[in-house]
């Protein structure tokens, strides 16, 4: 395909003020190829570029008997490309400071580019260098499979990842959402260099994938840069995900593990994106415990129990599946206790509904954050782009506050009844919640108490992960606006 | 909150507690700082892109400030902070900034205490109010204390007890330390935070949280003149009030090397660490500190710095390397080096080989190529830096706090540039020294 044939036609620049923006954000949508878009969002207040791009590459698309696939080819992304070994390849990356990180997930693997304007004419090259001409060299593939390895065994360290992983196996049981993204052990000591090569040919493709970029750039450029990123790699999509026929296994799971304090992973099926209960499912999802300090289960399980430092719950959607999943981490001796209380707030919630105030405060919280999302330009595109692989049009930017706001309480009961039933159920605890005595008397229900989630500085880890992004990706828990 | 690198933003204003006059535009970006009558410090950044505003309230007061037998009291007390005042009840403090579309947090270190809110511009008198009423009327009266502690020591099983290698350094830090406050944990040691009561949580609340005793931050779609208005109507009441005095605490001299080994059957993958107490940007000389960033981003940056390339690439020795330089300190800085043994690998092989490479750095100067990437990687940070609010917030509030100016943010990405050969050198050989470190082996149970 001729390069001027490639080149991003301008489909229409749709500028639109965001209801709660006083400054109208614009977002002009460009695309290069079939079935793909760019969103883009000029701003030329700081000299740096952000791109955000999802590409069908994701690990449920992970051969059964090679988990891992995916993740690996995204870790050797920067380990050599075209005329660069690995170090070389690095050390253009480096020394202009350009940041590109390769995130995969199950769906889609999500690559970001940062980098200031003057480099920016490298950057896209590189990126469209690493997509289109992967090297895949031995000696990289021994490094790289060694970090995953030993990444995959820190993993095990952790209770939280322990228990997620275990969700997933159990819930997707049978389905290629089921393994961890990160692969196992055996099938990452199995993947070959030409198991590499085919998985890049067929998924680092233009089919299907979603652009955001937003920064310090103008259209003509910007079409110039992503012609140089994307033209070189096939216009195709690969196979779909299949579909999901079931999902969860009733019930307690226990993972044992040595550690004080087990960490609870609890789910049930959810609903797809394009459900029209999503949204009153979404608002649903914050009352009950996606609000941070103001959802039901902070309340009932840290503010008046103390039993946990964070509980959390995330309306996921995947391509082929919504999951209403959770998190929490209590001492061994409360384990029991606390998933009584998760139970009973999760039942009431069903009987109850929302009342006038809690639905009202979800939705000023759900519509007057949304302008946060906007206010950098790595923010910008990662909003963006979580907005196109959820299959959304660049038009429910400007309607999402409105739709958000005509969420009823009935809605909200309606879509509280088709998600939250205790009996579906899945629970995964990782650790030995047997093994310590029932913890104190509980202090008064009357008594709840505020404090803050993120306390203390991190310090780094003495031990980052390694350098490669190979972590699983946990459970989303974070609602994304 | 990650290790800020402080940005250059243009020219700040020298004034420090007195009125900025340079002109500003609606599109320039200098920063303004002013004071209240109360002595609380104030700082604008202004930042026009989105109608968001940040507003972070840092307080003087941190780990290092816990009374003896009390460590964990200051990160106790910034939970508590969010526990409901004469007239904000309860948890309405989190409740309203929710309700108002804003996000909110609090995090605390050995040296400071911060608080902050993400919100849309019109609602930044919302959000001071909010502060204000919490620096002045917390009430402690309605108990809540035991179950706070709960949810602390919760919070301690999920960052530290869980996690072998945040033990690991916790125990590290305590040795590196010797007696200073910077050995105690931030969150506290489980037999102590077990004895902190309202008695002492209202102490602490009467002699640290006080306007003469903070920073206020504002950045995003602001003037001087709003914040100006705004900070006087919600904070300029709040009266000041006396102030414990921060303890001098001594460094005692270190005579010799600290080495730590660990199994543990909760390991499951062996780790080299090493742990140098070094100076912070508030007690180097000129330059000094700076080349120990520079140091640590050519020893452990990224992929292309010296540990990884040597020890995971050339020599196959590590699955992953890296060091980091920690230098936002009112006392000591901390310079820390690590590596992930390849399997097969002793940890005394690759403690030697890290060894190597720390005392070419101490015998040679750095190639001109490392260093300049180096130093492109760490000037572009500033810059990136920009692109946040929060970010940019954090590094005036952070460099402020510790007693810092922000000329210093403005000007680090120059006396990066400035940063020679023989300055790296210089701090590779006097400043990362054995004396001062201790080395650390975390193995699996039966390990070697």
């Amino acid at each position: 395909m001729s390069a001027r044939r490639f080149l991003a036609t301008l489909a229409a620049a749709l500028a639109m003020a965001l209801p709660s923006l006083a400054h109208a954000v614009t977002i002009q949508t460009l695309s290069v190829g079939r079935q793909s878009e760019v969103w883009f969002v000029p701003d030329h207040t700081v000299p740096v570029i952000a791109l955000t791009v999802a590409l069908p590459a994701g690990s449920a698309y992970d051969p059964a008997n090679k988990p891992g696939l995916a993740a690996f080819a995204a870790a050797l992304i920067d380990e050599g490309a075209g005329s660069y070994n690995s170090q070389g390849f690095q050390a253009a990356l480096s020394g202009r400071a350009i940041r590109l990180s390769a995130t995969p997930e199950r769906d889609y693997l999500v690559v970001s580019v940062l980098t200031l304007k003057e480099n920016a004419p490298a950057a896209f090259r590189l990126l469209g260098t690493a997509l289109a001409r992967p090297r895949f060299d031995p000696d990289a593939i021994a490094r790289v499979r060694s970090q995953i390895l030993a990444g995959l065994q820190q993993e095990d360290e952790e209770p939280s990842n322990v228990a997620a992983k275990a969700f997933f196996r159990t819930f997707f049981a049978g389905h290629p959402y089921a393994h961890p993204v990160s692969g196992d052990a055996a099938g990452i000591s199995s993947i070959t260099r030409d198991d590499l090569k085919n998985f890049a040919a067929q998924h680092w493709v233009r089919g299907g994938i979603h652009i955001a970029v937003a920064g310090d750039v103008d259209t003509a450029t910007l079409k110039a840069l992503l012609g140089a990123a994307f033209s070189q790699i096939p216009d195709r999509a690969p196979q779909p995900v299949p579909f999901v026929t079931h999902m969860g296994q009733l019930g307690l799971q226990i993972v044992p593990m040595p550690v004080p304090q087990p960490n609870v992973v609890f789910g049930m099926p959810g609903i797809m994106r394009n459900d029209p209960d999503f949204l009153p499912g979404y608002v649903a999802n914050y009352i009950l415990g996606g609000g941070g300090f103001a959802s039901r289960l902070t309340t009932e399980v840290r503010e008046k129990r103390g039993l946990t430092y964070d509980i959390s719950t995330g309306l996921n959607t995947f391509h082929r599946a919504g999951v209403l999943a959770g998190q929490v981490a209590t001492k061994a001796g409360s384990v029991q206790q606390t998933i009584a209380v998760i139970k009973s707030t999760i039942a009431d919630f069903v009987t109850n509904g929302p009342t006038d105030k809690e639905l009202a405060d979800a939705k000023t919280y759900l519509t007057g954050s949304f302008p946060l999302a906007f206010s950098s330009n790595t923010g910008i595109t990662s909003q963006l782009n979580a907005f196109q692989n959820a299959g959304l049009p660049v038009t429910y930017v400007a309607k999402r506050n409105d739709l958000i706001n005509a969420v009823t309480a009935d809605d909200v009961r309606r879509a509280s009844k088709r998600l939250f039933n205790t009996n579906k159920l899945t629970i995964v605890v990782a650790g030995s919640p047997q093994a310590a005595q029932p913890s104190k008397p509980l202090p008064g229900a009357d008594k709840p108490t505020k404090p803050a989630v993120r306390p203390v500085k991190a310090k780094p880890r003495a031990t980052p992960k390694p350098a490669k992004p190979v972590a699983t990706s946990p459970l989303k828990t974070t609602p994304h606006r | 909150m990650p290790n800020a690198k402080f940005s250059g933003y243009l020219a700040g204003c020298a004034l420090a507690f007195a009125g900025c006059l340079a002109p500003a535009s609606a599109q320039d970006n200098h920063i303004f700082q002013f004071a209240l009558q109360n002595g609380m410090q104030v700082v604008v950044v202004p930042d026009h892109r989105a109608p968001v505003v940040t507003q972070m309230l840092w307080f003087k007061v941190g780990g290092v400030d816990d009374p003896q037998g009390l460590s964990g009291l200051a990160h106790f007390f910034e939970h508590m902070m969010f526990r409901g005042t004469a007239t904000v009840k309860g948890d309405q403090f989190a409740q309203t900034v929710a309700r108002n579309g804003g996000e909110d947090n609090a995090f605390t270190t050995h040296d400071y205490t911060a608080f902050y809110e993400q919100i849309a511009k019109d609602r930044l008198p919302i959000v001071m109010q909010l502060e204000a009423d919490r620096m002045a009327n917390l009430d402690l009266s309605d108990n809540n204390v035991n179950t706070e502690r709960s949810v602390v020591l919760e919070e301690r099983r999920m960052r530290i007890d869980n996690d072998p290698q945040s033990l690991m350094r916790e125990q590290m830090e305590a040795a590196l330390h010797l007696s200073h406050p910077y050995g105690r944990p931030v969150i506290g040691w489980p037999d102590e935070v077990r004895h902190i009561g309202r008695k002492e949580a209202q102490d602490f609340y009467n002699h640290h949280y006080a306007p003469n005793n903070a920073i206020l931050v504002v950045a995003g779609d602001v003037t001087r003149e709003e914040v100006r208005a705004d900070a006087e109507a919600a904070y300029g009441n709040v009266p000041s009030r006396p102030l414990y005095p921060r303890a001098e605490f001594a460094q005692p001299p270190r005579l010799g090397e600290t080495r730590l080994a660990v199994s543990r059957p909760d390991v499951k993958v062996p780790v080299f660490m090493r742990l140098y107490r070094v100076v912070s940007y508030t007690e180097a000389k000129p330059g000094e500190a700076e080349a120990l960033e520079t140091l640590a981003q050519l020893l452990g940056g990224d992929a292309t710095s010296s540990l990884y390339r040597e020890l995971v690439v050339k020599r196959k020795l590590a699955t992953n390397a890296g060091a980091n330089y920690d230098g936002y300190n009112r006392d000591a800085g901390e310079f820390s080096v690590f590596a992930v043994p390849r399997p097969g690998v002793r940890l005394d092989q690759l403690e030697q080989a890290v060894d190597q490479i720390l005392e070419f750095y101490a015998n040679k100067p750095a190639a001109p190529g490392d260093l300049q990437r180096a130093k492109t990687q760490l000037v572009a940070d500033a810059i990136y830096q920009r692109d946040s609010q929060y970010e940019m917030a954090s590094a005036y509030g952070q460099a402020l706090v510790i007693g810092l100016t922000t000329d210093d943010v403005d000007q680090w990405p120059g006396r990066i540039r400035a940063v020679t050969p023989a300055a790296v050198q210089a701090a590779a050989k006097n400043d990362v020294i054995k004396r001062e470190a201790v080395s650390g082996y975390l193995m699996p149970s039966g390990g070697k």
